[in-house]
């Protein structure tokens, strides 16, 4: 109880209301921007888009097992490659629409943003949690080689595919952070369960 | 003379080093320069400057920098302030950049008297840039989805300098771009907002003179949020009369910020907002019921929003929506009270029942009508009388007696409870006591204190009291317990009457009266002052009291102010209820000023000044100088009276004196004795008719004077004695005989003649018979105008007798009482006068005559002088019923007869009724 008082546990308890918060407006604008997305690149909203490559699935097995660090580090490394593709279809974007769709390029950009901050939030939970934060750079030497180059439509459909996916991380990120927020039996009962596999 | 030649050598250089071009440092070479160039300075710092020759100024122009004079805007820095560094190097200190001015020019003194400027620079003196402080930022809500943070601060004092100012934000793995504030140093808006991170904010402030930063500001941005007010709010009624439903739509989603909400309401025409409480709403909604609503109001809502957290700021209130709720029946009764008119007969009475309209908030709705019932409460069997009204006031005919009244006002949905009046047939129960007021602002506070009884209610009446309408009465009802009331509507400076009713269960009490005002002022006119009595040291005043209207406050009293001219005033103080008073001690027969002032509490006003002047005496003074004096007089008059009457006798000799009556004259006694002795007719002998019965003629012989004897002529004596106090009155008598004025016979005889003025004229009707013995006498009737008394004349006459005694004539006197006409009449006398002289040729009866020579305007004595004929005396004494008038005939029948008379008066005409001598 008294290190749920705790100057960190007070800011651990911030960082996951913001970061919930965060993830849910992420959510609602990740969706009103898919919305326009599809509207404007011109694509079937109801399209099948194949898994981006370099995007870890929200999906997962098991998730009530995972530990809190375990959910942030995945989280972490989501949204880390979540920033590098919106940025990269931000630089598309501008590269095929120019100036025009200058309403799309905020959208994304406030929502490239909106990453980076969520990232951040998982940074500070992860520092919270005394453990490393991964270098970027030495996730991006070890991490795939940048992709290919696209056509356009690869790039629209891999945009759209960002975005779902982004979608239902989000959706995915208020769990796990609600989960972090939950009182310590949780988050210590968590790392058992998370060690009894 | 070299060093003349050097000199101009020098400025020549320096010119052409001025002005020359050169490729390499422009257009002007100068002949130095002073470091540092343009400096900005730090205010209240010190500062030094150098000015720099060129060596080849030194060269060519002597000039050295011990010539090197500093001046700021033309005005010469004191050399104190200098320093020599070097030949070439003058410097100069300024210990406070305050005095420095811009430019600083460098110059030189070319042989202590040629000014030569060197070089000139800008010096920029200000500020270093402040901290700024009170740094706060807001998120404003434009749209759905956009938002704008304006972040304001203060930016400290003024640098005297070009100070930027930034905004500056970042969050700890991303730095944004600055924010520069356009136009202004204390705001910036930012629009690139991210919620849910914690964002550091801080201000930069630069200028030439250094850079201060803000603390900075750490938030998350979602936190100082100001959203925008729920849109399309609307306003729809519930099932109960009570409620309002309100909906609205939120222009934020949930996803960012989750919602609490105020709602504010009011009734329209009311000014005064109520809420509902705060935790009913802090919640996320789009809908809220608000309950406790008055039936049939009309309300007006708002409502607004924040965080739910209550961290930022809350939204404006949204537009004003209104909804109406629905009726329901009224709440109570309307106040109802009555007026009874029992003029026209004490058994019969005019019930005038009035009421007021419900409240809205007591109506509930539109009351369609009102139901009246009215109950004899003295005998129960009597019918109930029911009346629909749709106004507030009914009149109903009622025999004297004890009702009870019931209204009922209806609406819509339902009826109103029942008000009862009782109206018994006489407010025989106790009144209040103590009935009183007091102003309280804008109202009038009425209390009394409570009868010992148990009052159900009090019927507080009052209205306006004017001298030109009658009391329109407004009333209002209190309840028992209340024991004072205020009154609304109350216009100040009016007069209020105001009575209190108290009605109890069985009766009411008689009415207890009070004049009030809310507020008093002085009188709008002063009272017009009048005299209604002055005396001699008093005056009594008058005046009439103040309008009702013309008073506005309760007249507290009257003050007379009077005084003389040069006086001082006097004061006096009078009651109010009076109209009348009476100045005394005041000074006779002076002019007084008066004015009259009428006072309220709250001053005072004067009316016209009125002047007055006291009598010079008082009352009765007069009388008592003008009765005695008037009795005085009549006494005096009295015996003046008596005095007169006890010598009646002596003032008639003198104002009436005595005509002797020739007919009871010694004379008339004597003549008729001596007819034949004189050739004397009787009157009856020459006529007989009686025609001139009163005639005596007397025929005196000329001759015979002598043959008179003294006794014989006294008589003639006596005439001249009456002549002469008659004299004066001869026209009077001329007139009393023979209705002629003196003036008349003179202009009756004057033609051809100068007029004589006939009041002092002794005028004598002669017949002048004059001729020879052998002719016929011409008989003439003449007026002598002479003023000679005639005794006097005889006297002379009888003088000069003897001188003229070969005339022998014949003087006849006689008195003629006949009446003439004037024209008609006359005739008759003349004509019996010639017929008495042809009667009696060379005599002549009837007729006084008197023969005068010359002029009859001259002296009788010189006259009488003249008359050597004889001098007779004719008295004539025409009794004329019509007047008198001269037969001018007589003297043109016989022109030659008169012409004929020489030395004699002669007349032109004899008129009747001319004086005739005495």
């Amino acid at each position: 109880m008294a290190a749920a008082d705790s100057p960190s546990a007070a800011l651990r308890r911030d960082l996951c209301s913001r970061g919930i918060r965060l993830a849910g407006k992420m959510r609602a604008d990740v969706v009103d921007l898919l919305d326009a997305y599809v509207e404007q690149q011109g694509l079937d909203a109801s399209a099948s888009v194949a898994a981006v490559e370099g995007v870890p699935l929200a999906a997962v097995e098991r998730w009530d097992e995972q530990t809190g660090t375990q959910r942030l580090l995945e989280n972490l490394a989501a949204y880390r490659a979540f920033r590098a593709l919106l940025a990269q279809m931000l630089e598309e974007q501008r590269e095929q629409l120019g100036e025009a769709e200058a309403g799309l390029g905020r959208a994304l950009a406030a929502l490239l943003l909106q990453v980076s901050a969520f990232a951040y939030h998982l940074e500070e939970l992860l520092r919270l949690e005394n453990r490393g934060i991964p270098g970027e750079e030495e996730e991006e030497e070890d991490g795939p080689p940048p992709p290919p180059r696209l056509s356009l439509f690869e790039q629209k459909l891999r945009g759209l595919g960002v975005l779902r996916e982004l979608a239902q991380w989000a959706v995915r990120s208020v769990r796990d952070l609600r989960q972090l927020a939950k009182p310590s039996p949780a988050t210590a009962a968590a790392p058992g369960l998370a060690e009894s596999p | 003379m070299c060093s003349r030649w050097s000199w101009v050598a020098c400025a020549f250089y320096l010119v052409l080093n001025i002005c020359s071009p050169d490729a390499s440092s422009g257009l002007v070479q100068s002949c130095g320069h002073i470091i540092p160039e343009s400096p900005v300075l730090a205010l209240g710092s010190n500062f030094t400057a150098l000015c720099i020759l060129n060596e080849s100024c030194l060269d060519f122009g002597n000039i050295y920098a011990s010539q090197i004079i500093w001046k700021i805007k033309n005005k010469l820095v004191p050399k104190e302030q200098y320093r020599e560094i070097n030949r070439t190097v003058s410097s100069v200190t300024f210990n406070d950049t305050s005095s420095l001015a811009t430019p600083l020019t460098c110059n030189i003194l070319a042989d202590g008297q040629i000014e030569q400027n060197i070089y000139g620079i800008t010096v920029t003196v200000g500020l270093a840039p402040e901290k700024p402080k009170n740094l706060s930022c807001i998120v404003h809500q434009m749209s759905r989805l956009t938002y704008v943070m304006t972040c304001t601060w203060n930016p400290g004092r003024h640098t005297f300098l070009d100070t930027q100012f930034r905004l500056r934000y970042s969050w700890p793995e991303e730095i944004f771009p600055d924010c520069i504030p356009r136009d202004v140093n204390n705001s910036c808006t930012v629009t690139d907002i991210q919620f849910f991170v914690n964002t550091e904010i801080w201000v930069e402030a630069t200028n030439a003179l250094g850079k201060a930063e803000s603390d900075p500001l750490v938030v998350d941005p979602i936190d100082i949020v100001k959203p925008l007010s729920p849109q399309n709010v609307s306003v729809s009624s519930g099932i109960l009369p009570t409620v309002l439903q309100l909906s609205w739509e939120n222009w934020i989603s949930d996803a960012v910020m989750t919602l609490k909400f105020n709602i504010r309401y009011r009734i329209v025409g009311d000014t005064n907002w109520m809420e509902v409480p705060s935790e009913d709403t802090a919640s996320p909604r789009t809908s809220f019921s608000v309950q406790g609503l008055r039936p049939y109001t009309e309300y007006v809502f708002s409502i607004r929003c924040m965080k739910e957290d209550g961290v930022g700021y809350w939204s404006d209130w949204s537009e004003e929506k209104t909804g109406i709720t629905t009726e329901d029946q009224p709440s109570k009764g309307p106040p109802i009270w009555r007026i009874i008119d029992a003029t026209h007969s004490p058994t019969s009475w005019t019930v005038h029942l009035i009421w007021k309209a419900l409240k809205p908030f007591e109506a509930n709705g539109v009351i369609l009508q009102y139901e009246v019932t009215v109950r004899d409460k003295l005998s129960p069997s009597s019918p109930v009388r029911k009346y629909n009204v749709t106004g507030t006031n009914h009149t109903l005919q009622l025999p004297e007696g004890t009702y009870e009244v019931t209204l009922i006002a209806r609406n819509s949905v339902g009826a109103s409870p029942p008000s009862v009046l009782l109206i018994p047939a006489s407010n025989s129960k106790a009144p209040v006591k103590n009935l009183r007021t007091l102003p309280k602002h804008d109202k009038l506070w009425v209390g009394w204190t409570a009868p010992n009884s148990y009052v159900l209610k009090y019927v507080i009446e009052w209205c306006l009291v004017s001298s030109s309408s009658d009391c329109i009465i407004e009333w209002q009802i209190a309840l028992g317990d209340v024991q004072g009331v205020d009154l609304k509507g109350i216009k100040p400076f009016k007069c209020y009457l105001i009575t209190v009713y108290p009605l109890y269960a069985d009766g009411q009490g008689s009415g207890q009266s009070v004049k009030a005002y809310l507020k008093q002022d002085r009188p709008s006119k002063g009272p017009t002052v009048q005299t209604k009595k002055v005396g001699k040291a008093e005056a009594v005043l008058t005046w009439n009291h103040l309008t009702v209207e013309e008073q506005n406050g309760f007249i507290r009293n009257y003050t007379i102010l009077y005084k003389t001219i040069d006086g001082n005033e006097t004061v006096v103080t009078v009651d109010p209820s009076k109209t009348e008073y009476t100045l005394s001690s005041l000074t006779s027969d002076t002019l007084y000023t008066v004015r009259m002032m009428a006072s309220t509490d709250n001053g005072s006003r004067t009316g016209p000044d009125f002047t007055f002047t006291t009598q010079k005496f008082g009352k009765g003074e007069i009388e008592a100088i003008v009765v005695p004096v008037c009795l005085a007089f009549l006494l005096i008059v009295l015996l003046g009276v008596l005095f007169c009457f006890n010598k009646r006798d002596l003032i008639k000799k003198h104002i009436w004196p005595i005509v002797p009556d020739p007919s009871k004259s010694n004379i008339a006694q004597w003549s008729p004795q001596v007819p034949a002795k004189h050739n004397f007719n009787s009157k009856d002998q020459m006529y007989p008719e009686g025609s001139f019965t009163d005639v005596s003629v007397v025929e005196i012989e000329a001759d015979d004077k002598k043959s008179f004897s003294e006794q014989d002529l006294k008589p003639f004596d006596l005439l001249k004695k009456e002549k002469s106090t008659s004299e004066g009155h001869s026209s009077g008598i001329g007139g009393s005989s023979c209705m002629s004025s003196p003036r008349q016979s003179v202009s009756d005889s004057d033609e051809g003649e100068t007029t004589q003025n006939t009041s002092s004229t002794v005028q004598y009707s002669t017949v002048v018979l004059n001729g020879y013995r052998d002719q016929t006498p011409l008989q003439v009737f003449s007026r002598s105008e002479s003023t000679q008394p005639l005794l006097d004349s005889e006297e002379r006459s009888e003088d000069h007798s003897g001188g003229a005694d070969s005339t022998t004539q014949r003087q006849q006197y006689f008195r003629q009482n006949g009446g003439q006409d004037e024209t008609n009449t006359d005739r008759p006398c003349f004509e019996r006068t010639k017929q008495i002289t042809h009667d009696n040729e060379g005599d002549l009866v009837g007729f006084v005559q008197l023969q005068i020579s010359g002029q009859s305007s001259q002296p009788l004595g010189l006259g009488m002088e003249k008359n050597i004929q004889e001098a007779a005396l004719s008295s004539v004494i025409q009794t004329c019923t019509e007047g008198q008038t001269e037969r001018p005939e007589t003297v043109e029948e016989n022109p030659l007869s008169v012409d004929e008379m020489p030395k004699s008066y002669l007349p032109q005409t004899v008129r009747q009724g001319g004086y005739m001598p005495q």
